[in-house]
């Protein structure tokens, strides 16, 4: 499985580098990140969770102080805003919905998690053959939401998700494939580290970091591997357990 | 036993059991609202490296002291330790001109700084004494990924202590499946969210008492059920499993 964050190239990236992802968007309720209009101009799609619609009419225009917030506002709207509605600010949820924005409320429904929600909307709205749903907002905060959305990685093994921080990204690396991470060396890097959430693993190899695994096994309790450093633009990992691959972002 | 009463305002001593003691380790991300309160009661005060950047910078904003500079003279760590490679040169000249002890582990680069902090309070404490001290963490959630991996797996790595880590949003616990748990709930200052996580391994069997939605045998494991966005409803909620658990509670807003 061939990872990419070529994404968060400030410039789309060249045509021969193999086939764009399909990329969709969703902002869950935290603060953006500052490459949040970076991503947005990228995604096909855009999803509020809820309050992250709150975020958004908040925070774009505080990223873009240049502009007239009106203006950002109206370039930066949501395609959907998704959840039980108990954190978006009713002005901003009419204010969208004028817009054109389409409200899906899903009060009725207390079983799964914002993210989760989004996320089986995104599939279902989506062309899957080359899907990459990035996901502001999942980490930080309350730590259950942060549990609960790492869980939804793990829960959609075979979907390309990606959760976005100022400081890092996360994704899953599934048990199932040989994983190639492919690292955009002006953007992410060079911290790292893989971590064994939810089942210790017994065997984990890799290349490309300074410090490599060999059949390692790596448990909480034990050995995780975190302050690790990328040294080769391409890492490759394999493992007999799921794993969560994490890299820092640079300022 | 398990209590928040760190947080009161002012020490809270309930008649059957004893006021913990406890250290209080600073690391390096913004400081929470109610530091004050946690720094008032600690019996030590350690910034593990950048915390004393963090403490030197943004204690006063966080006090209602008249200038900075009696501030800073307050608040002064017992020790500071880590590999010294993130506390800025006038922190550091600074603090130990007031006495702070500075402890530099730079030739040890396998342990990440929290480990360090954690492993000298575990050396120095009594083996009678290490499951009655309560280690307060500030900073160790939130930022990079990877090092938030790393110091919730030193609650693993010391499982015969109690740590705490704290932000302004939550504090976690690690419950050892060795125990059953009994979490006096101190209402004022934390819920009603909470959850249970089986971060290391997945739970067979894992019950509670006190929560909205009560686990009664339950299997939980990532990629299937974990206990998030749940309620608490007690004053004191149970726990027993056979997996060792992370228990997190919302913190209100303390200031």
């Amino acid at each position: 499985m061939r990872h990419s964050s070529a994404f968060l190239l400030p410039s789309p990236p060249p045509a021969g580098g193999g086939p764009a992802a399909d990329v969709a968007l969703v902002v869950l309720n935290q603060p953006l990140p500052r490459f949040a209009p970076l991503l947005w101009s990228r995604a096909a799609l855009r999803v509020c969770a809820d309050g992250g619609a709150n975020r958004v009419f908040d925070g774009m225009p505080e990223l873009l102080p240049d502009q007239d917030p009106d203006e950002v506002r109206a370039r930066y709207k949501p395609d959907v805003i998704k959840g039980d509605m108990d954190s978006v600010r009713p002005e901003v949820k009419e204010y969208y919905s004028n817009m054109g924005t389409r409200i899906v409320d899903d009060s009725h429904d207390q079983d799964t998690t914002d993210l989760h929600k989004c996320i089986t909307f995104v599939v279902k709205n989506s062309d899957n053959s080359n899907l990459c749903i990035l996901v502001l907002g999942a980490v930080g905060g309350r730590f259950d939401h942060e549990m609960g959305n790492i869980n939804v990685l793990h829960m959609f093994p075979n979907i390309n998700i990606v959760l976005l921080s100022d400081a890092c990204l996360i994704f899953l690396l599934p048990r199932t494939h040989a994983h190639e991470i492919h690292i955009e060396r002006s953007i992410e890097g060079p911290h790292c580290g893989l971590i064994p959430i939810g089942m210790p693993s017994t065997s984990t190899t890799t290349t490309g970091l300074r410090w490599n695994l060999d059949n390692t096994s790596m448990n909480y309790g034990g050995l995780i591997s975190t302050s690790n450093i990328v040294e080769e633009d391409k890492v490759t990992v394999t493992s007999e357990s799921d794993l969560i691959w994490t890299v820092s972002l640079q300022k | 036993m398990h209590s928040s009463s760190f947080l009161l305002p002012k020490p809270h001593q309930p008649a059957n059991k004893p006021i913990k003691n406890y250290a209080l380790v600073i690391l390096n991300q913004h400081l929470p609202r109610f530091i004050p309160r946690l720094w008032a009661h600690a019996n030590l005060r350690i910034c593990a490296d950048g915390g004393a950047n963090r403490i030197f910078d943004e204690m006063f904003q966080m006090t209602n002291d008249e200038d900075e500079k009696s501030t800073r003279n307050r608040y002064v760590p017992e020790i500071i330790e880590g590999d010294m490679d993130s506390i800025r040169p006038e922190v550091k000249l600074f603090y130990s001109s007031q006495g702070s002890k500075i402890s530099d582990k730079s030739h040890n680069q396998e342990t990440t700084d929290l480990h360090k902090c954690i492993s000298r309070i575990h050396q120095r404490t009594p083996a009678h004494e290490k499951s009655n001290l309560c280690v307060l963490v500030t900073g160790a959630l939130g930022g990079r990924f990877d090092h938030e991996a790393a110091n919730i797996n030193v609650l693993y790595l010391f499982s015969d202590m109690r740590i705490v880590l704290l932000s302004d949003d939550c504090l976690i616990r690690l419950l050892p499946k060795t125990h059953r748990h009994e979490l006096c709930i101190e209402s004022s200052v934390e819920g009603p969210h909470c959850g249970l996580f089986p971060v290391g391994a997945p739970s067979a069997s894992t019950t509670t008492t006190g929560l909205k939605w009560n686990l009664s045998g339950s299997k939980m494991r990532f990629g299937s059920m974990i206990s998030t966005s749940n309620i608490v409803q007690s004053e004191k909620v149970t726990v027993q499993s056979d997996a060792d658990l992370l228990w997190t509670i919302s913190l209100r807003n303390l200031t």
